[in-house]
């Protein structure tokens, strides 16, 4: 594809650039990034546009500049991150409102959607940082997870909710989506809350499980594994927070 | 020396190790119990040997717990185990019951996969290896990676001890290198899982589909009452808290003391012992450090309290034996309220016992359920020992006993089981809620043979017979028993007739008061009997003497019930039963109140000699047919001068029942050669005797009293082989069709009989002296004892049933129902109810054909229509 020269950058990380082309939003991920996780990216959120879940509609796959590239619909609106900056005063209902939203996804299937146990349990096992024992002791601890299916976004969080300009509310970058335990899940966004600010991951949990009628350490129970996946994207400036989740012993 | 096995690295390294050891566990198998007890003594010795070593390798490699403490438990994990189980059967034969023919044969279950945790090591491999030896198992240990090192080492030296005793090689193995995919595998290929670890992998191994004996967390409170030792209490608290630093899963994780008086007390014990009690500020930097987002950190397992509080930042002195939380919640938010595996204790103030009761079982509820609770307490307070033992839901329940110690048993109380592996039911997850032993790995072959079932016979302790013999047995009342009151049960006519009179003067001679009750009618009801016991009830007395026939006698009988039960119930006593001996129902002891004789003036029911009695709620109509040994008359008095006068009628119908009750006797599934015997006797005499009694009455007495003493024989004979499918199907002919029961047995008798001597029935009796069908031999045998003569069986039961054709018509019984004028739409509306209602009848239960359903409706049809008889056999 070619990008126009309207195009406005809005974010720059690592692998990739992403640009808001006119009614598009184009990833543009640089030669480094593997082909099969763009098409991965891609396929999920085909997937996920199919179950029904509100998101952007993918609409092309190509080169770019030597890299490759997904462009999607750009969804006129504001990401709820933005808007809980903007109006902290009412944070407590954009709380709810992400919730809600993260229970609706869970009620989703997608039977074809990669596995959350085989994901965690990929990412564990190429954990260098860890010793074989801890390896063990989480794989062991992630083995005794019961097969289940709902819809996990994998990193959700407030930068990827838009509130639409039509009021709904939209959901992008299905780039780690499974099909698991929605416990795991909310036990993901927790610990993207506790990188930023514990009191307000405190307020997640607090909301999530009375929503979800689930027992905290429910949630809690995973956060090792959730945090050992973390590690996994190598961003040293959590390391020391992340390790310090992980090593704890099963009883016995 | 062979070479040493190829190293446990890879799922085809397993496999190929599991394959080698399935050949050795196979030759293992044939092991005799000296040859295993040798085995199992040199590995448990050399076990022991090794214990100190063991115990430094494991806290070196683990970094965990406390050498000294480790030693007691390699101590235990042999010497213990040893002498617990060194004279238990565990080869072959364990049991042997020639008496009862019933054996128990113990094989090995095959390979064992044995997960051990990083907490007792080697103790655990130690317990693991030493049982699977015991029980001729193979077993192969998937260490934890954190002390693979010590874990192996134990196996290795239990297994080259064991080798060294003639135990094959690589019945102890081990894999080297352990991954989850590894465990994973060797559980999918072992037959039977020993896991001991985290609820991961207890998880793990459930899901392997093969059966696990895993185990759980523990969460173990201790409660303080305000009766109890407190020094004992918190000494002991201390002692099990601070073993191997607190890493048994039995260990206690909280105390909640009753009572402000007792908690000062145990607080100043605590203090006094070296305990430390956290300050407020203090509380919060422990709760960090034990327990990360609900799990306890790793780093705090097995670690001394002085270490565990610099983890935390907290100053306290480094001889720290414990660090104790005072707190007040017991929800999971609480740190402290979780298990710790470590010196760290939570300790709750409760306002009285149900207080703390509370408390533990929320406790337990939360993170231990199954496992373990301790209680301390003055055991004179049974009541509030009783009331822990109910709310705990936990599969050990611990009195003044140090959990870590007392929970894996045999230290502190010497009949529970010692083992490192303590099943936590269904609470927990687990197959068994017991501490695991060498039980758990044995497959039980039960080894039954066939017997045949205990038989008696019983009859009334005295039978009195042969003309004028009433008198004679009625001094006996007076002159030997001592009886002062009798109470006569009769009917209107014997009474009007003179019957009674003849034993009421008797009585009178002897000075014996009576009272008679003369108001039985035919089929008597309940009412009629409580009637009567009423009228006993206001005399008191302690004899009962019930003259008449079937119906007088039976009413006799349940009035007796009545007078000595009166709290007895007639839905109870009138269930049905498959075998008398077996029956839901116990029948309370009679004869304490009065004694009862039996004197009969018909010859036919054999009520006299009977456990039998029939009574009808008229209120209901509903037949209470009872049934029990309890009712058998203590004595019978049968004296042909009581049945001279009977009508021709009366003679008749109940010979053929006596014919009848023989017969059935004779081929049923319980008959024994006693009941043989007096069958076969009283249908002879009712051949011999019955026509002319029929023609000349008492003008005839021999007869009379030939069939006075058939009705009595034969009585004993259904007494204890009792009847069959004739009398099943009578006894609703005569319900719906009001046909004398006597009359409506020989009807259909022959044909009966046809169909009981199918040489293929459908179906035939069940009872282990019924070996196969054979009632068409027993028909011709009790033929020829009665004169039949023929080539063979089948000649001799058709010329049988001729003669008993005969006997009928001489009589003057119908030849069909229908003959007896019962009209063809009533009897074909009530078809269906009869047959279900007969199939049900006791009397089905004895039959040496088991009867389908249809096949009665058949023969009723048969009888109905005397249609030509046929073979019955099912072809």
């Amino acid at each position: 594809m070619k990008l126009s020269d309207k195009k406005v950058e809005l974010a720059s990380r690592g692998n990739k650039v992403v640009y808001a082309d006119g009614d598009r939003i184009v990833k543009v991920f640089n030669s480094e990034k593997p082909v099969s996780d763009v098409f991965n990216e891609a396929l999920n959120l085909a997937r996920i546009e199919e179950t029904g879940i509100r998101c952007p509609k993918v609409l092309e796959v190509s080169e770019v500049d030597g890299g490759w590239a997904i462009a999607t619909e750009n969804v006129p609106g504001t990401t709820l991150a933005k808007k809980v900056a903007d109006d902290p005063k009412h944070e407590k209902k954009y709380m709810e409102q992400f919730v809600a939203l993260q229970l609706e996804i869970h009620k989703h299937t997608s039977p074809l959607l990669q596995r959350q146990k085989d994901k965690y349990a990929r990412m564990i096992n190429g954990l260098e940082c860890l010793d074989a024992t801890t390896r063990y002791e989480l794989l062991m601890r992630l083995d005794g997870m019961k097969p289940e299916t709902a819809v996990c976004h994998g990193d959700f969080n407030p930068t990827n909710v838009i509130v639409g300009d039509d009021g709904k509310l939209y959901v992008c970058d299905w780039a780690h989506a499974t099909q698991g335990c929605s416990e795991a899940d909310a036990a993901m966004t927790y610990l993207l809350f506790a990188l930023d600010d514990q009191k307000t991951a405190d307020e997640y949990l607090d909301l999530y499980c009375a929503k979800a009628d689930t027992p905290k350490q429910v949630v809690r129970h995973w956060l090792s594994i959730v945090a050992a996946s973390e590690l996994s994207r190598h961003r040293k400036v959590n390391e020391e927070f992340l390790m310090s989740w992980v090593d704890v012993a099963d009883y016995q | 020396m062979a070479k040493a096995a190829p190293v446990i690295d890879s799922v085809d390294a397993l496999t190929a190790r599991i394959a080698t050891m399935r050949k050795a566990q196979a030759e293992f198998a044939k092991f005799t119990q000296e040859q295993v007890d040798k085995i199992f003594f040199e590995a448990a010795m050399a076990a022991n040997k090794a214990r100190i070593p063991l115990a430094k390798d494991a806290v070196e490699e683990t970094g965990m717990g406390v050498v000294e403490d480790k030693v007691i438990k390699n101590h235990y994990a042999s010497e213990y185990i040893y002498n617990k189980y060194k004279d238990m059967k565990t080869c072959g034969v364990v049991e042997d019951d020639k008496a009862f023919g019933y054996k128990r044969v113990a094989e090995p279950i095959g390979i064992v996969a044995a997960v051990i945790p990083t907490t007792n090591p080697t103790s655990t491999a130690i317990f693991k290896c030493l049982i699977c030896l015991k029980t001729r198992n193979a077993i192969i240990i998937s260490p934890h990676p954190r002390a693979k090192k010590c874990t192996i080492d134990a196996a290795r030296i239990v297994r080259d001890a064991a080798e060294k005793a003639g135990c094959p090689k690589d019945i102890i193995s081990w894999i080297e290198q352990p991954t989850l995919e590894l465990t994973n595998e060797l559980m999918h290929s072992a037959d039977i899982i020993l896991a001991t670890g985290g609820p991961g992998m207890v998880n793990a191994a459930y899901s392997s589909g093969k059966p696990a004996l895993g185990v759980g967390p523990g969460n173990t409170p201790a409660i303080i009452d305000d009766t109890a030792d407190v020094r004992l209490a918190v000494n002991s608290i201390i002692h099990s808290k601070t073993f191997d630093n607190g890493m048994i899963c039995a260990s206690e994780q909280s105390v909640t003391i009753v009572g402000d008086k007792t908690y000062k007390a145990a607080k100043a014990e605590f203090a006094a012992r070296g305990c430390y009690f956290l300050k407020p500020a203090e509380l919060d930097k422990v709760r960090k450090a034990i327990i990360i987002n609900g799990s306890v950190n790793a780093k705090i397992v097995g670690q001394s309290a002085y270490t565990i509080a610099k983890i935390a930042g907290v100053e306290v002195p480094v001889k720290t034996k414990i660090l104790i939380g005072e707190v007040t919640s017991v929800d999971p938010s609480e740190e402290f309220a979780h298990e710790k595996l470590s010196p760290v204790l939570a300790m709750y103030k409760a306002k009285d016992f149900d207080d703390a009761m509370a408390h533990a079982e929320r406790l337990v509820a939360d993170g231990g359920y199954g496992h373990t609770s301790s209680l301390y307490i003055n055991t004179d307070e049974t009541e509030k020992m009783d009331k822990f033992e109910e709310a705990m839901k936990t599969c050990r329940i611990l009195i003044n006993t140090p959990s870590s110690q007392g929970g894996i048993g045999d230290l502190y109380n010497f009949k529970m089981p010692p083992s490192l592996t303590l099943g936590c039911g269904s609470w927990g997850g687990n197959s068994v809620s017991e501490n695991v032993g060498p039980k758990h790995l044995l497959n039980l072959k039960t080894v039954a043979e066939r017997r045949e079932n205990m038989l008696w016979f019983r009859t009334p302790e005295k039978v009195y017979f042969k003309r004028g013999c009433m008198p004679v047995a009625l001094d006996e009342l007076g002159s030997v028993m001592g009886k002062k009151r009798c109470f006569i049960v009769t009917d209107q006519f014997l009474y009007k007739s003179g019957f009674s009179k003849r034993i009421e003067d008797k009585l009178d001679e002897m000075g014996i008061v009576h009272s008679c009750f003369w108001d039985v009618a035919p089929d008597p009801t309940l009412q009629c009997a409580r009637r009567g016991e009423e009228q006993m009830r206001a005399f008191e007395p302690d004899c009962i003497i019930a003259l008449g026939g079937g119906s007088a006698m039976d009413c006799g009988k349940i009035m007796w019930m009545m007078y000595e039960h009166p709290e007895c119930k007639f839905e109870d006593m009138s269930m049905d039963f498959m075998d008398i001996r077996k029956r839901i129902y116990t029948f309370p002891k009679m004869g304490e109140k009065a004694y009862f004789i039996a004197i009969p003036t018909s010859s036919g029911t054999g009520s006299e000699v009977t456990p039998f009695a029939i009574i009808t709620d008229s209120d209901t109509g509903t037949k209470w047919p009872i049934t029990d040994y309890a009712l058998m008359p203590e004595m019978a008095i049968v004296d042909v001068d009581n049945m001279m006068t009977q009508p021709k009628g009366l003679t008749a119908a109940s010979g053929v029942d006596v014919l009848t009750h023989a017969l059935e006797a004779y081929v049923s599934i319980m008959h024994s050669d006693y009941t043989d015997a007096v069958a076969l006797k009283a249908m002879k005499q009712v051949f011999e005797n019955l026509p002319s009694a029929y023609d000349n009455g008492a003008s005839d007495p021999k007869a009379r009293e030939g069939m006075a003493n058939a009705s009595c024989m034969a009585g004993m004979a259904f007494a204890n082989a009792f009847l069959g499918l004739n009398h099943s199907l009578a006894h609703k002919l005569g319900a719906f069709h009001h046909i004398p029961h006597g009359i409506a047995n020989a009807i259909i008798l022959t044909r009966v009989m046809r169909y009981n001597a199918a040489e293929r029935p459908t179906k035939m009796g069940t009872f282990p002296q019924y070996g196969y069908p054979h009632a068409k031999a027993r028909y011709a045998e009790a033929a020829r004892f009665c004169g039949v003569t023929g080539k063979d069986d089948d000649e001799v039961f058709e010329k049988f049933l001729a003669k008993i054709d005969a006997l009928n018509e001489h009589v003057g019984v119908p030849k069909t129902i229908k003959d007896f004028g019962i009209d063809e739409k009533a009897f074909l509306a009530t078809l269906d109810d009869m047959t279900e209602q007969a199939f049900n009848d006791q009397c089905t239960g004895a039959n040496p054909r088991y009867p389908l359903m249809s096949e009665m409706k058949e023969l009723y049809l048969d009888a109905y229509y005397g249609r030509e008889p046929r073979s019955y056999e099912d072809e």
